[in-house]
Parts: C-alpha cells; sequence; structure tokens
C-alpha cells in the first residue's frame, strides 16, 4: 500500500472515530441505546376502603437523583383530590378526600435506573451543623445516645474520627457479620443489638444509630428493589462522608448503590400509609421498558448545537426509517470488498451481492436464496427459449424482465399459500437486479462453461449470505444511524482495502503450485 | 498446504497478485484515456495497419442494426472468417467459421449455422452483449488465420494463440495457449485451454500446465509440450513491442497467431493482461518487472528493449535458480 493510500485510511478512520468517541465519551451517548438495561415502568396500586368519613392516603414518590431518573409520571384518584407534597428531598403523594366504598388507586412512572457512582470520595469535609441537626442526633427510632450502642462502639475500637472510611468499614462489617436477619424479627435497634439479630428495618436502625453514635450523620432510606418478580420494598442507609454513601444492612453492598434499587424515600420508612380508612393494601408492579422513538431522540442527540442540528433523530421520522436501511449499505459495501480484493471472490455485477441482500433483510435468508435460486432458474429458462427467437438485446431483457415479474408474482401466491407475507416483503426493488442476473448468468453459461458459471453464482450468493445478516442487524443499523459518521470509518477502511497490493486469498490458490517443489523440466 | 507457507513462497518468487497488478502496473500505467486503442478492435486493427503491424485482414464491419442487411451477402461470399465483437472481453462473443456445407456455416466447434444464425450473432453483438460496459458495439468480420502447422501439432481443433505482456514497451513474460477439447476449441484457460510458458530468449515453450496443473505433454494428443520452438517467434516479440508502442499502454498483453502464410499476427490487445502467464512460466513476473522499472527503455530502439527483455528474463530465471 503507498504512503499516501494508508495515510488517507487513517486520517478517514481517525476522524470517524474521533467523531464517535467524542459524542460517546465527551455528551456521554450510549452507543446501543436498544438496551432497556435500567429501564422500568412501575406501577403502585392501592386499595382503600372507608366509612365515608374524610381521610387520607400517603405514598412515598420516587424523586430524580443521582442513578435514577423519574419521569412520565400518571395518577388515577379515583374520586379523591391529588396532590404531591415535598417533604425534605422526597415527595409524598397524597389522595385526600371522602374515603366511601371501594377507592382504586394509583401511581406510575418510568424510572432509569443507573448504578450510582462507586465508593467513597477522596476528600471528606466535616459534615455541615445543618446535617448534624438532622441526621445527627439521637431520635426515639435511632438511639445513639444509649449505653448499649456506646459499648458496641467501644468494643469494636473504631479508627479515630478523622478516618471516616474506616470507621464506615467497621461499623458496616460489624452490622453484616454479626448481626443476623431474622425471619419476623424485631425493627427495633435496640432490641436488634440485645438479640443480635433483627429484621431487615431492625438493622437498618441499628447501623443508623451505630452511625450517629460514631459521629457520621446517616439517615435510613426506603426503596423498591426490582427483579423478575414483582417489587419488593427495601430499606438501607445513607452515611454521610462527604456525599449520602449507601450501605446495605444485609451486607450486599457498601458505597455503590445496585442498578436494581428504587430510593423511595430518604429520612423517614413510612411506606404506604392512610389515616381515615377502614382498610388498605398496595402493591407494586414492575415491567422492564424500552425505549420510545422520541425518547431515544432525546438520548441521542447531543447536547451541542452543531451535532444536535446534524442529527439524524431530528428528521421526519420515515425519512429516518429509510436512512436507517439506507446507512447500513456502506457497512455492506465495505463486506463485499473484503470478499472480492482480500479474498478475491467473483461475483455477478459489483453490487448485486448487496442489493440482493439487502432486499432479503425482511424474509429468511434460506428462503430468500431459495427465492432467488427459483427466480433465476426460470429467467434462465425464459432465456434459453428467448434464444430461438433472436430478438433483440432491450426487447429481450424486457421480455425476460416480465418473465421474472411473473416468476415473482408466482412465488407471492406460494408465499401465501405459506402464509409468510415477509417472504415477499422486499422482493419489489430487486427485480431489474435479478433481470440482470439472469442475463449475465445465462452468458457465464454460455461463455464460460456451466462449471464456472456455478461456482461464480456460488461465490455472488455466498457474499449475499455474508451481508445478509448486517442488513438486518438491529444494533449495527442503530449504530449507522445515531453515528453516520461511522461512514468514514467506512471510507477509510475501504481505501485500505483499496491499497491493499498484497494477494488475494484466491491468488494464494491459484498460484498454490509455485510453492510446490519444482518438477519436470523447467 | 498452509496459506502462509504458500505466501511466502509467492513472494519468495515474485508472484504478481491480481491486487498488485491492478495498483501499480494497470492502474499506473495505463491511463484511462488510451483503453479505447485497445477495447475498440477496430481502432487497434487501424494503429496497427498505419504501423505496418500485420493484423487479420477486416473483410466486413456492421455498425448498425440496418447494416446487418448488407452483412448477409457479404458473409454468403466467404468460405471461412472469425465474426467478432470490436468491444469484445476475454474472448467473449468471437465466432469462427471455419468452411462451409452448402448454404451453411461450419463453425471451428463443428456446429452447423444458417446465415440468420449468424446475423443474430451479429445483432447481439452490435447491442452491446459482449461489450465490456454493455454499450452499443460494433460487429467486424476478419479472414480466418490459418494455423502454423508447427502450432497445429500442438492444439486441437482451434487457434492457439500467443500472449506476450509487455511493460513499458519491454516483452516481459510470453506464453502460448492450446486449446484443448476440454476448452471447446478456445485458446481460453480458465475453459481447460493448456497454457506453455516460452523463454522469451530462445522461443520455446519451458513449462506448461492444464487446468493449473504441471503437465508435459497434450492432454489430448499426447504431442510433447516442452521444448517445441515457436515459429517466428522474434518477429512475434517484436510485433508485440510495436503494437505495445501504439496503444501507448505501458502494461500490456499482445496475443498473436501465428499464420500460416504470414507468420506472427496481431489479433489483439489486453490492458488488462491476466497473471496465468506466470503459472505457465512457473515464475513470478515482479523480478522482471522491478528489472525493467530499473533500467531507462523510453527512447531506445525496439531491437534494443527486444534484447533487454531477453537478458532480463535469462536473469530472471537464474535468480529463480539461486531461490
Amino acid at each position: 500500500m503507498n504512503r499516501i493510500a494508508a495515510a488517507t485510511g487513517l486520517v478517514l478512520v481517525a476522524l470517524g472515530l474521533g467523531i464517535f468517541g467524542w459524542k460517546v465519551f465527551g455528551y456521554g451517548l450510549p452507543v446501543i441505546a436498544q438496551d432497556p438495561e435500567g429501564l422500568w415502568r412501575i406501577e403502585l396500586s392501592i386499595t382503600v376502603r372507608g366509612s365515608g368519613a374524610r381521610g387520607s392516603v400517603r405514598a412515598p414518590l420516587p424523586v430524580t437523583a443521582p442513578g435514577q431518573e423519574v419521569y412520565d409520571e400518571r395518577s388515577v384518584s379515583d374520586r379523591l383530590t391529588f396532590s404531591i407534597r415535598p417533604e425534605g428531598q422526597d415527595r409524598i403523594a397524597v389522595w385526600r378526600g371522602q374515603i366511601g366504598d371501594i377507592h382504586d388507586l394509583s401511581y406510575g412512572y418510568r424510572v432509569r435506573l443507573a448504578p450510582s457512582k462507586q465508593g467513597l470520595p477522596a476528600e471528606i469535609d466535616a459534615p455541615s451543623r445543618e446535617l448534624i441537626r438532622s441526621f445527627g442526633r439521637a431520635t426515639g427510632a435511632f438511639p445513639s445516645g444509649s449505653l448499649q450502642i456506646a459499648e458496641v462502639l467501644e468494643q469494636l475500637s473504631l479508627p479515630p474520627e478523622q478516618d471516616v472510611p474506616g470507621r464506615l468499614r467497621s461499623i458496616y462489617a460489624f452490622i453484616a457479620h454479626e448481626i443476623a436477619v431474622l425471619e419476623g424479627g424485631s425493627d427495633d435497634a435496640l432490641i436488634t443489638l440485645s438479640n443480635r439479630g433483627g429484621s431487615e428495618r431492625g438493622k437498618t436502625a441499628l447501623l443508623v444509630s451505630l452511625l450517629r453514635a460514631a459521629g457520621i450523620p446517616a439517615r435510613p432510606v426506603l426503596g423498591l428493589e426490582l427483579g423478575p418478580g414483582s417489587p419488593r420494598e427495601t430499606v438501607w442507609v445513607d452515611a454521610w462522608a462527604g456525599d449520602w454513601v449507601p450501605l446495605s444492612p444485609t451486607g450486599s453492598f457498601f458505597a455503590a448503590r445496585p442498578a436494581h434499587l428504587v430510593v423511595l424515600r430518604t429520612g423517614a420508612l413510612m411506606g404506604v400509609e392512610s389515616t381515615g380508612t377502614q382498610a388498605l393494601s398496595y402493591r407494586y408492579h414492575a415491567l422492564r421498558e424500552h425505549l420510545r422513538a422520541d425518547e431515544l431522540a432525546t438520548l441521542m442527540v447531543p447536547p451541542n448545537p452543531i451535532f444536535a442540528a446534524i442529527s439524524l433523530y431530528q428528521l421526519p421520522v420515515p425519512t429516518q426509517s429509510a436512512l436507517r436501511t439506507l446507512l447500513l449499505v456502506p457497512l455492506g459495501a465495505l463486506v463485499l470488498a473484503l470478499f472480492r480484493n482480500v479474498i478475491g471472490f467473483q461475483t455477478f455485477g459489483t453490487f448485486m451481492p448487496v442489493l440482493v441482500a439487502f432486499a432479503l433483510r425482511h424474509s429468511n435468508l434460506g428462503m430468500g436464496l431459495a427465492m432467488v435460486a427459483g427466480v433465476i432458474g426460470i429467467g434462465v429458462l425464459g432465456r434459453l427459449v428467448l434464444d430461438r427467437l433472436r430478438l433483440l438485446l432491450v426487447p429481450r431483457l424486457s421480455i425476460l424482465l416480465c418473465v421474472v415479474v411473473l416468476g415473482v408474482t408466482a412465488f407471492a401466491i406460494v408465499g401465501k399459500d405459506f402464509g409468510n407475507r415477509d417472504f415477499f416483503a422486499g422482493v419489489l426493488f430487486p427485480i431489474v437486479i435479478l433481470t440482470m442476473l439472469c442475463e449475465r448468468f445465462s452468458i457465464a453459461i454460455a461463455e464460460e462453461g456451466m462449471r464456472n458459471a456455478l461456482t461464480r453464482m456460488g461465490y455472488s450468493l455466498v457474499v449475499v449470505a455474508a451481508v445478509y445478516p448486517i442488513m438486518r442487524n438491529a444494533r449495527a443499523e442503530h449504530l449507522m444511524f445515531s453515528f453516520p459518521e461511522l461512514i468514514l470509518v467506512v471510507m477509510g477502511c475501504l481505501v485500505w482495502i483499496g491499497g491493499y497490493t498484497g494477494y488475494r486469498l484466491m491468488d494464494l490458490i491459484r498460484f498454490r503450485s509455485f510453492a510446490a517443489p519444482a518438477e519436470g523440466p523447467a | 498446504m498452509r496459506p502462509m507457507k504458500v505466501w511466502r513462497s509467492l513472494r519468495e518468487k515474485g508472484v504478481l497478485g491480481i491486487n498488485r497488478r491492478n495498483s501499480r502496473y494497470t492502474l499506473r500505467w495505463n491511463p484511462r484515456h488510451f483503453y479505447p486503442n485497445v477495447d475498440d478492435k477496430l481502432r487497434t486493427k487501424d494503429l496497427c495497419r498505419r504501423a505496418g503491424i500485420p493484423t487479420p485482414e477486416l473483410l466486413a464491419v456492421a455498425r448498425h442494426h440496418f447494416e446487418l442487411r448488407k452483412l448477409g451477402p457479404q458473409l454468403m461470399r466467404l468460405h471461412d472468417f472469425v465474426l467478432k465483437p470490436a468491444h469484445g472481453a476475454m474472448g467473449n462473443g468471437i465466432l469462427v467459421v471455419r468452411g462451409r456445407d452448402g448454404d451453411r456455416f461450419v463453425t471451428a466447434g463443428g456446429r452447423k449455422l444458417v446465415l440468420g444464425d449468424l446475423l443474430y450473432h451479429a445483432a447481439g453483438i452490435i447491442s452491446g452483449l459482449y461489450a465490456l460496459g454493455g454499450q452499443p458495439d460494433f460487429a467486424m468480420v476478419e479472414e480466418r488465420l490459418v494455423v502454423h502447422p508447427e502450432m497445429a501439432t500442438i492444439a486441437t481443433d482451434g487457434v492457439p494463440d500467443i500472449r506476450v505482456v509487455v511493460y513499458r514497451g519491454v516483452p516481459a513474460m510470453a506464453m502460448t495457449r492450446l486449446p484443448t477439447r476440454l476448452s471447446g476449441g478456445r485458446a481460453n484457460i480458465h475453459q481447460g485451454a493448456v497454457a506453455a510458458g516460452i523463454d522469451l530468449g530462445s522461443g520455446r515453450t519451458t513449462h506448461a500446465i492444464h487446468q493449473r496443473r504441471p503437465i508435459t505433454t497434450h492432454p489430448d494428443s499426447g504431442e510433447p509440450l516442452i521444448g517445441r520452438e515457436i515459429p517466428g517467434f522474434k518477429d512475434l516479440l517484436s510485433i508485440a513491442v510495436r503494437a505495445a508502442d501504439e496503444t501507448a499502454l505501458g502494461y500490456v498483453g499482445a496475443d498473436l497467431v501465428v499464420d500460416e502464410r504470414r507468420g506472427p499476427v496481431l489479433l489483439e490487445m489486453n490492458a488488462r493482461p491476466g497473471l496465468m502467464v506466470q503459472l505457465a512460466n512457473r515464475q513470478g513476473l515482479l523480478p522482471r518487472l522491478h528489472a525493467i522499472d530499473q533500467t531507462a527503455q523510453e527512447g531506445r530502439s525496439v531491437d534494443e528493449r527486444l534484447e533487454l527483455g531477453v537478458k532480463i528474463a535469462r536473469t530472471a530465471g537464474a535468480l529463480r535458480e539461486v531461490a
């Protein structure tokens, strides 16, 4: 390869990857946003029954915070008045009114979860007075001033006060390893301590109390644990170490909240409650969600005026879907170039395999290839008959086109009987290609012999089969559409392939006898 | 056989691959605007006639469909001839009529055709069926050459030709392509013709392949294929070199036939000569092409360049012995 070609390829690849990297690392665009990891629809359904007295139902609502984004919220209030009341950093949903017979209330939202930042902050400032007042003092639920708590701290022989991480670790280890989780155990901090075991809430209360006693502000957190089944209410602890650091009372996480936990409420553990009602029941539902087109757009458009202006997500949706498939064609051409110039496959027509693969992308490959083969068979037979009529080229090709159209129509009718409508979906476009393929194949049979013609057809179909998976790969499609600059990378690779002057794989086969020891007179 | 081993030995022997041929030789030395000089066979013929290079005599031309009516009576007057497209590639669309059977025409393959068949074929040619890019083409009728008896003994029912690869006006390598029954009388290696490498100095065949495998005798007749002398080879090389000069292409294949009466005659030129000549000679082209690059050939006389080509072929051969 000459230097200019190598350098040009490098510039194109670097430019494409540079823009791509800028968008991915600089603006945090997801490479594969199709992946709905961490995206959930959660619905809280509450059923209350009352006797007609005034009453209220309260439920904690999650807020958008580091690691979770809440949006697209909807409420059903069923004859009650609905309002949202802020409470510190939390939000409480309140349904108020005359609670007669049964009311079905619900509150739904979507939440996108990401694992919160890992680890403890490097520099830990002393907590503000405000923090200590709110989260550092003993309360009824968190008796941090009690004697038993002080004893435990003494036994733990904590590191000095400045070493907040060390203190956190010791107390966390004590709660995680020395205090058991008991089924039906106590929710109370001191009972949990004296029993050396308690409920999740009991351990949480004990952990908060110990932390506060050790001079670390701490608060309980109520959250939802999402999983394959119904979500479960769970509790953990936020300890202040320059920032709120989540600690699991059961020892399952330290200083990093897993991405399947939603924070519902901080500072208090009250879940759904009611006053003035006779009965209350509630449950959470959670479903994994997929991105909608408009969300994808907001997600995929970088917050940069230039990038945003040229983002393909700004286009009308029909244009978008046309471009989505179009942008895959360069990838197909890249594969084709590899097959032709590096491997050395001879194919019919330069881009024929790409176009056929493109046309087949909506149908099953085996069926598609069978159909192409069937149409070519019909076409070649048709051409054999036409040969006897001695027609001029263009009319003959046009008749061949008609034969191919008839063949495809026949396949459509057969396809209907098989109940496969996709079968036919992409076929209209490549009719002309198929016609030219029939013609070239017939000529190749006459000129190069059946064997060579079939070999070349085989190579062409192999390339079709290689390009086909790319043409229907949703990830590749998304990648090219979100990052059209990758076409520059494709171009750079094509410059490299174009500048490749080494042997093709088929050269090695063709000339392999050079590697054999000399024989006969030379 | 391991691919890397093959790769290394191909490099060692300086075998030219398709990619390198395209980028270093045809793209570099054959400017696109000179391609018509070889792709249009009428033009090649015209260039050669002016330069006094022997080519088959042109008997008739049909440029348009309406001229086919005139072509009919012309063909009826001929005994034997070749009907071919002016822009054909790889020998496609060439119909050889070797004689007559009353009103019918007997092809080289022995098929008997009526005039209508021939005119249909000519119509296909004019419509561009055999042209490189499918563009409208001319049908030309040429004198059928009679193979020199020396050459005829080593070919079965067909016309053997000689391909000379000329690089920057210097003959680099040559082979003869001998039709076989398998190739249907065509001198096309891919269809089963035999290819035999020719030593540029002596004009004798050195090595032969059939279906990519080395052979020493003709697969049909059993005639020995090694050490056969090509009649008038020196003249043949000089014709190839002069024709290459006329076409102004730096990397060409000249295809010639040795006629019984006229001696070497230029059939056509090819701007993208294939690489089988290397297998036929069991030698790579690259050492020779490099050697040619290292000497200034421009401005030298044809004879000087012939001598240079022979010398380079000999040293490159010696190099191979060392390797």
